[in-house]
């Protein structure tokens, strides 16, 4: 807008930069508690600027078993980049072939399935957490891998946004693949996912960050604490002993458990927005 | 549209992943969860007798049931007001100025890739009665900050987190929608001469309001599920249920209390709540899609 | 080079709906068929039905002496040029072009070499790594000529491909693609609904008109012996001026021209069809009618005038050469030659 006033401008950044440090705040105030010995930080009240031990609580929670979890971050940071990946990239897999399938065939019972998986819309996981797990368990799936990824990908929220997606690509594309000699298969692999590399990175983002900050699922099904991810440790450590919090420890992990995520979206901001408005039409 | 024509087998290759998946993880746990609801248990897990509806009675009698919808109702009430009223000042804030929108929404947005749980430890640190930086301020204001033993704190503790983490989804949306709004018609409004402050309560804000409502069943949902880490992570619910939600208790009384029949009648009634819910955001995308 | 052979083509959409009402057409080698006709008319869907994009539901399609109706497109040898170019977006105009040839599991170095030779044709070398959002509408249609005559298939199918072009490219590409398939020799079949493009490109032209061909034939005999009504008014800007004609009441009826037509035919005629450019000034006893001119538009190299003519209750349109400088509310004496007259029977055809 052209009609500015020059008092409302500074006002406008005043409070913006008020709320970028707001935001900052509890994160700054955890990066230098984590860069303390215990007994520094229990001698006063949280530092605002850093302390003496630099790395060192970092390096000790990413090498040494964690008080009260018995894994090191680093195992648990491998638990929470699989489960995330696997998750992302599971879900987008078979969301894409379930949306080429309800958009570029017509088959008896096409009506069915479309209405089987967007039920899933309605219900989130936690809802049916207790059967769910009760599943899982009868599959033998506690304390793995696909234990921890296959029922979060039960959602048809890649689903609906692969399909709004198909539905724009102009029919003539797949009449010239037909007519150039491209089957479906064919056409899925050298024209559709090309053509969704944009969605499949916003989805991607989207994913990830659902992944990975899980906590409800991750805890439940993982009673072997080699399994447990990152964000769901935290509690273990912060209530470990009866005695005072280590925070020190406390907010190193943290800090690790929510670097990985914002580096992903801070990068692909432009995704992330996308992805975002995008997923919840 | 163009379709694929004399294939039998392709589709169904293609959907039986997804198909798996969802009839294993959702419709099983989904019809388990029902079926469930309506057989009482024995402690042990050993046998169980056909109830009727009596575990959805017991559910809505139990006084602590009542309780943790209670909470539920203010918890997100407060979360979702609370973050929608400050997400839409930044994000109008970040319209307005032109020299570093990019900038401030992209710090504006991170802390959406926090984990509710992960936030809400950051916020304890800072409301640790002992060392906390907040509470220690609280403290010469005259007010004691201690949410292991104060439930209305321990829940303000909650809500603040989840608050934090949500303004962000919430400021996307708004700035997205912002930037819809043809500057065609603030420019019209500015030459029927409305000032500022009436150009946004009677151009923008109503253009804003799909998106409002939107974000109201969104930011609803978020708070019944997404925000059980949060809980989980620092009060576990305490102190006294003051922090426990609808989504908790299932948590409590099916996986630690082992109370399969009830957890589960309490299951089908969150299910049918949040159903409601979505067929309400349905038919409201549908009503938008005439426009 | 190839024949193609419509035998009673029908083709009924799921929902039961006909389009196309058994089409019977045979294209000789080398010819280029023009298929006109409004929109609705089934013109695209029977080109579709060549290419093999919708299912026939009756009758037979053959490719020289091959009954192609249950292949698939690729398997039939076609190329198509699609109305919208339905380039890859994401890949270069080379890989656009090659696409097909790949797919037939053609050799690399083979594939690059009728690329470029084809590139070298349209005059698209300088364009092979761009991709199609870089280039121009002109520039993007010439890649979809180029996609499909790098194949060098038995037969060419246009849909409508010049009509997302600005009007002076519309001609320059017209003729740049009567050229180009005359060189190739290769069958082509062409939609559109522009009657020039159809007049100009056509070694024959078929109209269509509610799923049926109304009339096949060149595009002057088209002109100057429309079968059926249809055609008459379809062929021909502005259009056939079609009089009703009641045989007692009409004082048209009563013209020599129209009144010394052999009797059989006459009873049977309801309408008569003059064309604009064939009405011409001419003295009161000779005159089919006198115009009331009610609007002239003085289009330089012609003047088209408008007006009404006592018993006759359809507007008339006449087209004269050069200017003339007529008042509204003018009077016009106008008569035409014999030859020039058209009678259509109740049903629409032809006397």
């Amino acid at each position: 807008m052209r009609y500015r006033r020059p008092g409302l401008d500074v006002f406008s950044h005043l409070l913006l930069i008020l709320a970028v440090i707001a935001f900052l705040f509890p994160v700054w105030m955890a990066l230098t508690a984590a860069t303390h010995s215990r007994t520094d930080l229990y001698t006063s009240i949280a530092p605002l600027w850093f302390g003496s031990e630099g790395l060192h609580n970092f390096i000790s929670v990413l090498t040494e078993p964690i008080p009260g979890v018995g894994a090191s971050a680093s195992t648990m940071l491998l638990n929470s980049l699989v489960m995330s990946l696997g998750i992302a990239f599971g879900k987008i897999a078979i969301s894409m072939l379930a949306a080429y399938a309800v958009v570029f065939f017509r088959f008896p019972g096409r009506a069915l399935c479309f209405w089987l998986i967007f039920m899933t819309l309605m219900l989130p996981v936690e809802v049916r957490i207790v059967p769910t797990y009760q599943v899982v368990a009868d599959l033998h799936m506690l304390n793995s891998y696909p234990g921890m990824i296959l029922p979060l990908m039960a959602s048809a929220t890649a689903t609906f946004l692969f399909r709004q997606f198909f539905l724009t690509v102009p029919p003539e594309l797949l009449e010239a693949a037909r007519v150039d000699g491209a089957g479906p298969w064919k056409f899925l692999w050298d024209i559709l996912l090309p053509l969704s590399k944009t969605n499949i990175a916003a989805l991607f983002v989207i994913m990830f960050l659902y992944g990975w900050n899980q906590y409800l699922w991750p805890l439940m099904i993982t009673t072997d604490q080699s399994w447990t991810t990152v964000v769901v440790s935290l509690k273990q450590l912060a209530s470990a002993s009866d005695a005072l919090v280590p925070w020190q420890l406390v907010t190193a992990m943290a800090l690790l458990a929510l670097i990985p995520p914002v580096v992903v979206i801070i990068v692909m901001q432009r995704y992330f927005v996308k992805g975002l408005v995008d997923s919840e039409k | 549209m163009a379709t694929f024509q004399h294939q039998r087998l392709t589709p169904w290759l293609l959907l039986a992943p997804q198909l798996v998946v969802v009839g294993l993880f959702f419709f099983w746990p989904a019809g388990q969860a029902i079926y469930q609801s309506l057989f009482t248990q024995d402690p042990f897990g050993l046998a169980s007798t056909f109830s009727g509806l009596q575990n959805f009675i017991d559910v809505l009698h139990d006084p602590e049931y009542l309780a943790a919808f209670t909470v539920t109702i203010l918890f997100t009430l407060s979360v979702a007001v609370a973050s929608l009223c400050i997400a839409l000042l930044l994000a109008v804030l970040a319209d307005r100025v032109i020299k570093g929108s990019r900038f401030y929404r992209t710090l504006l947005t991170w802390p959406y890739a926090v984990a509710p749980a992960v936030a809400a430890v950051l916020w304890s640190f800072l409301f640790d009665p002992s060392l906390g930086r907040i509470s220690h301020f609280l403290e010469l204001v005259g007010v004691h900050w201690d949410h292991h033993i104060n439930g209305g704190q321990a829940l303000a503790l909650v809500i603040i987190a989840s608050v934090w983490v949500h303004v962000s989804y919430n400021f996307v949306f708004f700035l997205a929608g912002l930037q819809a709004i043809p500057k065609s018609l603030l420019e019209a409004a500015a030459i029927d001469a409305a000032g500022p402050w009436r150009r946004f309560w009677t151009i923008t804000f109503p253009l804003l309001s799909p998106i409002m409502f939107f974000l109201l069943i969104t930011n609803t949902t978020y708070a019944f599920f997404e925000t059980f880490g949060a809980i989980d992570a620092t009060t576990a619910g305490g102190p006294g249920g003051a922090t426990r939600t609808l989504i908790y208790k299932i948590y409590e009384d099916g996986f630690k209390g082992l109370d399969v029949g009830h957890s589960a009648a309490q299951s089908v009634l969150l299910m049918i709540l949040v159903a409601a819910l979505t067929l309400v955001q349905f038919r409201y995308i549908e009503r938008k899609a005439h426009y | 080079m190839a024949t193609l052979t419509l035998n009673a083509l029908k083709k009924r959409y799921p929902n039961g709906h006909l389009t196309l009402h058994g089409i019977d057409l045979k294209v000789a080698h080398g010819e280029l068929i023009v298929i006109v006709g409004p929109s609705g008319c089934g013109k695209s869907t029977l080109l579709r039905s060549i290419a093999g994009l919708e299912s026939i539901t009756e009758g037979d399609l053959w490719i020289d002496d091959t009954r192609v109706n249950d292949k698939e497109p690729a398997q039939r040898d076609i190329a198509m040029v699609f109305q919208n170019y339905a380039l890859y977006p994401h890949m270069t105009v080379f890989d656009n072009m090659a696409y097909a040839l790949k797919n037939r599991g053609i050799p690399k170095q083979e594939c690059e070499q009728k690329v470029r030779e084809t590139a070298k044709l349209l005059g698209l070398e300088e364009l092979l790594e761009r991709r199609p959002r870089q280039l121009s509408g002109g520039q993007r249609q010439r890649v979809a000529m180029g996609r499909a005559i790098v194949r060098s298939p038995k037969v060419f199918l246009f849909d409508e491909p010049l009509s997302n072009l600005d009007a002076a490219l519309r001609v320059q590409m017209r003729l740049e693609i009567r050229r180009l398939l005359k060189r190739l020799g290769t069958t082509a079949i062409y939609v559109t609904h522009d009657q020039v493009e159809a007049m100009t490109l056509a070694d024959r032209l078929v109209v269509m008109n509610g799923g049926q061909v109304e009339q096949v034939g060149a595009p002057l005999e088209l002109y100057s012996r429309p079968a059926t009504r249809f055609v008459a008014r379809f062929i021909g800007s502005p259009s056939m001026n079609l009089i009703t004609l009641e045989a007692t009441t009409s004082p048209l009826a009563k013209h020599p021209l129209v009144r010394d037509m052999p009797a059989e035919p006459m009873e049977k005629a309801a309408t008569l069809g003059i064309r604009p450019e064939h009405l011409r000034i001419t003295d009161p006893l000779q005159a089919l009618f006198r115009l009331e001119v009610e609007m002239v538009e003085p289009l330089g190299a012609d003047t088209l005038v408008y007006g009404h003519a006592a018993g006759i209750a359809e507007q008339i349109v006449v087209r004269l050469d050069g200017i003339h400088p007529l008042e509204e509310s003018a009077q016009l004496y106008l008569g035409a030659e014999r030859e020039n007259l058209h009678f259509f029977d109740v049903e629409g055809r032809r006397v």
